[in-house]
């Protein structure tokens, strides 16, 4: 009890993510809902009412024909560090920053659903349980023990897989270190991702991936304006499509079906 | 003392209000908030001890090594095995959602075997000259896929079937590239083993030539958008200048660009080249720009025991005459390349032909055939894994059963032993003990990560750490016995299942049929659907993207339903228009209706449901 | 058969001409009762929310009946506090305004919320930063404040002043109607403020956002000033309306015409402030977020017209109307004055709530629309029925306008001057 109330260090969870190394398979996502508890999307669910932790956006320079070029881009909760848009939103405290990892976390058994935090969020990084969650029968026996999965009514998000931090926490601690050893606590998006795009580390540790991606030029953080500080960096060398980063610019009224 | 009615209501009412300044009431109201937090019919995640256990994916011919996260010896996910020499620790997403295939909603749980066996026989017993008995093995150079062989050869008329192996039967070496040009195959989503591929990537420029920008065309290097079917033209030019002029006007490429790139193969070797679909004129061009023995190598055979070398010959199914096959065992356990069903029907025979197919679930061949005996899935069967086309050495490693299968669930090759005659014996270890007597090579352990050379290993042990989840790595320093697609070899023309429309676009089949990849012929996880129902990142199995014009040409504007049409049949579709796909295309997301009516360069309409 | 029901000295319809009436908004009620009880029983998978468009149809309707139910707050305040006697005629009417406007926009939100059994969560855990938390706080006391508002208007009934101690009861609370009009006052200003502050705060959607005073968004007193300059407008519409349907006087023209001033008043002031408030927000606040404002009126159809609707043709304009003596003083003029300012407001509350979500964050995202369900639809015209049917029970049994008596027996007295009949 003594040693769990000792001054541990204070981390500042991040990600980078390299757009240049992103192919777009999906394995990330499938990684998160495996991990999470995210149940297979309901037969009346779309693109628009699904949840996805992360998401992979197909992403075009807007060119018709040889010069359109495209890029995928997975967002996530951002981990907004400054003015956090949905933490002091909440009614009743159901989000909050951890200040132990800075880690933006949502207790969704607290949660009324007044779904006030989706609209306060930018990056559209909140889903909404508009369904009971359902398993097809006895895939429930595939189901993390590490994540209660949530019921219906309540918004839910990325929180960098906070089970996993739970587990990396208690390994350290079996093993006598009071803190997490850099490497020992990864998201499983970062774990699953095939090309090593995504990478995971503690921003204030200068060694770190995320860290030394931050200080790249080609790196790059959506909506950085809006001044929330957010913790996922992006990188890529490609001009265009650091430009994600910005507003959107207005519509010319593509015909496209797909994202 | 007297007690009047007002003293207990007194009494009562301050009662009531001590009570609450004591914690009761409030520690009452926070845990009803608890309560409130289980719904009911919410599952609650089974507890028990956490292992790790490893095993290898067999969804698809890579093979990647697999580690699964146990609670209570039921994996709950899966994960890659670091530092594995050819998968490098990925996994794809079919992968990731492996372990939730045997509870899969379409699932097959009942057969009936006997009835099937009887048949078998009584068929068996009618098979006449020039009808034959045959195997169709979807995944083979498996242990299984020698038994069907010996099985085989055992019976008159026997044929051993399987799917055309890609690239001749030769296998890729990446590493050794600078220079990989791709005619539309599908090199960063899903060919080969993922891990290798991205590993290698970094050493080699790539450049792909595909109509439409794919996942691979979008992180290639350069990409060149050529008109539909213009591959197998770009080839020729790339191999013959003389043909430039042609090719120009074929692909819609300048012929400078032409020119240059043939340049670029030759000066930035050793170069590769690849094709969507095996096409005999870009292994042509390989061979022309000295890829054999580089880039494209033969790899060594896995060594078998000897006394399985009377096995009957692999065939592919355009070989077989028609209206000839008369009991035919399909194997479709394991996934691997899907033939269409119509190309395989028109070899049986016309009266009452026997066809019995091993799958998971129904939504195969065995929609087709007379008996559908349900088999074991990954992760709950045991196979081993053919090395993959990216593995220039030899491999040996098996998909060990993490889950016990459900009760009733058919074992293929004891079946088609059985109806053989032969004894099947535990061919697995056979081969395991074969491989061991070679003495060759090394062992990767994937619990310790170690590799150690195979002569430093006991037979029982080898088999043991094989069943824990290993590979066998055949040395690079074994003399290449056995060459296959040698140069001298080169087909000139590749078997295929299906026939090859390079021509312009005919009337009745307008639009040319190019699948987005990765697509197993099988089933997925239902949690596939996080990347084509909760998002649009892909694309849902059975639907087809194209041009809004197109759309508007074949008169299905608006619609989201449609019928693609072949020279094999029809099937439902969903369509959705895309500005990004080029007209006269369809991009499709297979699945197994399309998969039964579509094979490689298949032409095909779409119409109005 | 409920004759000794109905105020003494004012002419009600027959019993069953009012069946009649009330037929059609109990259907209404009952549709609505079964969509909004689909979405509880089964979930709000039921509607045509997403998780762009977390917001729809209801929350529009929350906003914009709290808004327009401003007028209970804002008549108590200047008849009670600011002393303006001539208000006494509408005060009932505006209470029973404002009950109905609280309680279906309470009894939306509760189908709105996912969990609502989880309603008691946000006193128990309140978040006291969050403005949502004041909104709930302020609307659940200020609809009791409504309540015990209610209360001696119900009291005063014929039958029921019969009970001697409803009498007596009703008495008492008059005697706390001037603490009651404070503290809704106090509670309104609040909650209309932070109804406001609930865009304004939104740091991540630059839409919404807006710079302000200490904690609060300038939407902040916006919504307050706009709450208090619509609320005289709808009592004065619906007073209009009751006319119209029941076919009677009920107030005097002097009383409209005020409404009408201070709605004018206000509104002008409003629109003053709002154009302050949106000029500086498209060369300061929203450009310094990185969003350009006008990519916002790109994405078709929320073009410039609809800024230019909401504060020159429905703010600007009834304002002008309002405060022109001359025009206040012509019926038509005044009710499509107010009509205008009503109109004017609940945009406003559509853009806050719709425009906000509909357009794209990211440079990726796509222009969303929504179409709400039948049951969203349902709930809706389940609050409006509920509405229509407080008011005319209120109506029919309680007395909403006190001078109607008087002005019951002068209409009796000028017969013979039809040119001054009908002027209300």
């Amino acid at each position: 009890m003594i040693a769990a109330n000792k001054p541990n260090k204070i981390a500042r969870y991040g990600m980078s993510i390299d757009l240049d190394r992103c192919t777009g398979c999906g394995a990330c996502m499938v990684a998160c809902a495996v991990e999470n508890n995210v149940p297979p999307a309901h037969e009346g669910a779309t693109a628009r009412k699904g949840i996805t932790w992360i998401r992979v956006f197909k992403v075009d320079n807007g060119e018709e024909g040889p010069a359109r070029r495209s890029v995928f881009v997975p967002v996530l909760c951002q981990q907004c560090g400054e003015d956090t848009p949905c933490v002091h939103v909440c009614p009743q405290q159901a989000v909050e920053v951890d200040p132990a990892t800075g880690i933006v976390g949502q207790m969704p058994e607290r949660c009324l659903g007044c779904r006030y935090c989706m609209a306060a969020c930018p990056y559209h990084a909140r889903f909404f349980n508009w369904w009971d969650p359902q398993w097809p029968a006895g895939m429930e026996k595939t189901l993390n023990p590490d994540v209660a999965p949530r019921m219906r009514g309540v918004v839910e998000k990325c929180n960098f897989c906070h089970g996993r931090w739970h587990a990396a926490k208690e390994r350290a601690a079996a093993a006598g270190k009071s803190e997490i050893e850099a490497g020992a606590y990864v998201p499983a998006c970062v774990e699953s991702c095939p090309t090593g795009a995504i990478r995971f580390g503690d921003l204030k540790d200068a060694a770190s991936e995320p860290a030394v991606a931050a200080k790249d030029a080609h790196s790059f953080r959506l909506l950085e304006k809006l001044g929330t500080e957010p913790k996922i960096y992006y990188h890529s060398k490609r001009d265009w499509v650091r430009q994600v980063a910005a507003a959107p610019k207005p519509p010319n009224g593509k015909e496209n079906a797909r994202g | 003392m007297q007690r009047t009615r007002r003293d207990i209501l007194l009494f009562m009412g301050g009662g009531a209000a001590g009570a609450m300044l004591t914690p009761a009431p409030w520690r009452l109201v926070t845990d009803a908030a608890i309560w409130s937090e289980n719904w009911p019919g919410i599952p609650r995640p089974a507890r028990g001890e956490i292992t790790a256990r490893y095993t290898n994916c067999a969804l698809c011919p890579a093979g990647c090594a697999v580690r699964a996260r146990c609670v209570a010896g039921q994996p709950v996910s899966l994960a890659g095995v670091a530092g594995n020499p050819l998968s490098q620790g990925a996994l794809c997403a079919f992968g990731l959602t492996g372990h939730q295939l045997p509870y899969h909603p379409q699932r097959l749980k009942q057969g009936t075997p006997e009835e099937a066996a009887a048949a078998v026989r009584g068929a068996m017993a009618k098979c006449g000259a020039g009808e034959s008995v045959a195997v169709l093995d979807l995944a083979p150079g498996r242990a299984a896929s020698w038994t069907y062989r010996r099985a085989m050869a055992a019976v008159a008329n026997g044929v051993y079937l399987a799917p055309p192996p890609p690239l001749g039967g030769a296998a890729v070496n990446l590493a050794k590239a600078r220079t990989v040009l791709s005619l539309g195959a599908p090199l960063l989503d899903g060919w080969g083993t993922p891990g290798n591929v991205h590993a290698a990537r970094a050493n080699f420029r790539l450049i792909q030539a595909e109509p439409w920008e794919s996942r691979t065309a979008a992180l290639a290097d350069e990409w060149l958008p050529i008109r539909p079917g213009s591959e197998a033209a770009l080839a020729l030019a790339l191999k013959d200048p003389k043909t430039a002029p042609s090719a120009a006007q074929a692909t819609g490429l300048t012929e400078k660009q032409i020119l240059d790139l043939a340049n670029e193969l030759t000066a930035n070797g050793p170069a590769l080249v690849l094709s969507a679909d095996d096409l005999p004129e870009a292994l042509a061009l390989n061979h022309a720009l000295g890829a054999w023995g580089q880039t494209l190598v033969a790899r060594p055979e896995v060594p078998v025991p000897d006394a399985w070398k009377k096995a009957a010959p692999e065939r592919v199914v355009a070989s077989v005459p028609d209206n000839s096959i008369r009991v035919l065992f399909i194997d479709e356990s394991v996934p691997g390349s899907h033939i269409p069903w119509g190309a395989i029907e028109k070899k049986l025979v016309r009266d009452n032909p026997v066809v019995v197919a091993f799958a998971w679930t129904l939504e195969g061949y065995g929609r087709h055939a007379q008996f559908t005996l349900p088999t074991a899935v990954y992760p709950e069967l045991t196979s081993d894994i053919p090395p993959a086309i990216d593995s220039p050495a030899a491999t040996f490693r098996i998909s060990v059963s993490l889950v016990a299968p459900p009760a009733g669930m058919a074992d293929p090759s004891a079946f088609i032993a059985k109806a053989a005659g032969i004894d099947a014996g535990n061919a697995l270890q056979e081969r395991a003990d074969a491989i061991h007597k070679s003495g060759r090579g090394t062992l990767f352990t994937y619990a310790d990560g170690k590799s150690t050379p195979l002569k430093d290993i006991k037979p029982d042990a080898f088999w043991k750490s094989l069943n824990e989840g290993a590979t066998w790595l055949g040395g690079a320093e074994e003399p290449l016995t056995r060459r296959r697609g040698d140069a001298e070899e080169i087909p000139g023309e590749l078997p295929s299942e299906a026939p090859r429309l390079r021509v312009s676009a005919s009337d009745t089949f307008p639009l040319l049929v190019a699948f987005t990849t990765p697509t197993p012929a099988t089933l997925s996880s239902p949690l596939m659907s996080k990347l084509y129902q909760d998002s649009d990142l892909r694309m849902a199995p059975n639907t087809a993207a194209l041009h809004p014009d197109t759309a508007r040409a074949s008169g299905i504007t608006g619609a989201s339903r449609a019928v693609l049409e072949t020279q094999y049949g029809r099937c439902a579709i969903g369509v959705i228009p895309d500005e990004s796909v080029p007209p006269g295309m369809l991009e499709v997301a297979a699945g197994p209706e399309i998969l039964d009516i579509c094979g490689a360069f298949t032409r095909a309409k779409v119409v109005a449901a | 058969m409920d004759r000794e029901f109905i105020t003494r000295g004012v002419k009600r319809c027959s019993g069953g001409k009012f069946l009649l009436w009330i037929l059609p908004w109990v259907a209404m009620l009952i549709f609505g009762l079964y969509s909004a009880g689909l979405c509880l029983v089964k979930g709000l998978n039921q509607t045509n929310m997403d998780n762009r468009f977390a917001f729809g149809l209801w929350i529009f309707l929350d906003l914009t009946v709290i808004a327009l139910g401003a007028g209970a707050f804002f008549t108590g305040f200047l008849l009670y506090i600011l002393k303006m006697k001539e208000l006494r005629a509408v005060i009932n009417s505006a209470v029973v305004i404002g009950v109905v406007c609280y309680s279906g926009a309470m009894c939306a939100l509760a189908v709105d919320v996912g969990q609502p059994l989880r309603f008691w969560f946000t006193f128990w855990y309140p978040n006291v930063h969050s403005m949502l938390t004041e909104v709930t706080f302020c609307i659940t006391c200020y609809l009791t404040v409504l309540m015990i508002e209610y209360l001696p208007i119900v009291l005063k009934n014929r039958k029921l002043r019969d009970v001697p101690e409803f009498l007596v009861f009703e008495h008492e609370l008059h005697k706390l109607i001037y603490v009651l009009a404070g503290v809704g006052t106090f509670l309104s200003f609040f909650h209309q403020g932070s109804l406001g502050g609930l865009y304004g705060v939104l740091r991540g959607r630059p839409f919404a956002f807006r710079e302000g005073l200490a904690i609060w968004p300038s939407t902040f007193f916006l919504f307050i000033l706009s709450a208090a300059a619509v609320g005289p407008s709808f009592v004065l519409l619906t007073t209009w309306l009751v006319e119209k349907i029941s076919k009677k006087r009920l107030v005097r023209p002097e009383a409209m015409q005020m409404l009408g001033r201070i709605s004018g008043l206000l509104l002008a002031v409003y629109v003053l402030l709002k154009t302050i408030d949106t000029l500086v927000w498209i060369n300061r606040t929203s450009p310094g977020n990185g969003f350009p404002a006008a990519q916002y009126y790109a994405w078709h159809p929320f073009g410039t017209w609809i800024l230019f609707t909401e504060i020159a043709l429905l703010g600007m304009v009834p304002a002008l109307i309002l405060l022109t003596p001359k025009l206040r003083a012509r019926t038509g003029w005044l009710v499509s004055a107010a009509a205008m300012a009503c109109c004017g407001v609940a945009l406003n509350r559509f853009v806050q709530t719709v425009q906000t979500l509909a357009v794209p964050t990211l440079s990726f995202d796509k222009f969303m629309t929504y179409t709400p369900s039948w049951q969203e639809v349902g709930t809706f015209l389940a609050v409006l029925a509920y509405g229509v049917l407080v008011y005319s029970f209120s109506f029919r049994y309680f007395q909403l306008f006190p001078d109607e008596r008087e002005l019951k027996l002068e209409v009796a007295q000028v017969e013979e001057e039809p040119a001054l009949v009908g002027r209300y």
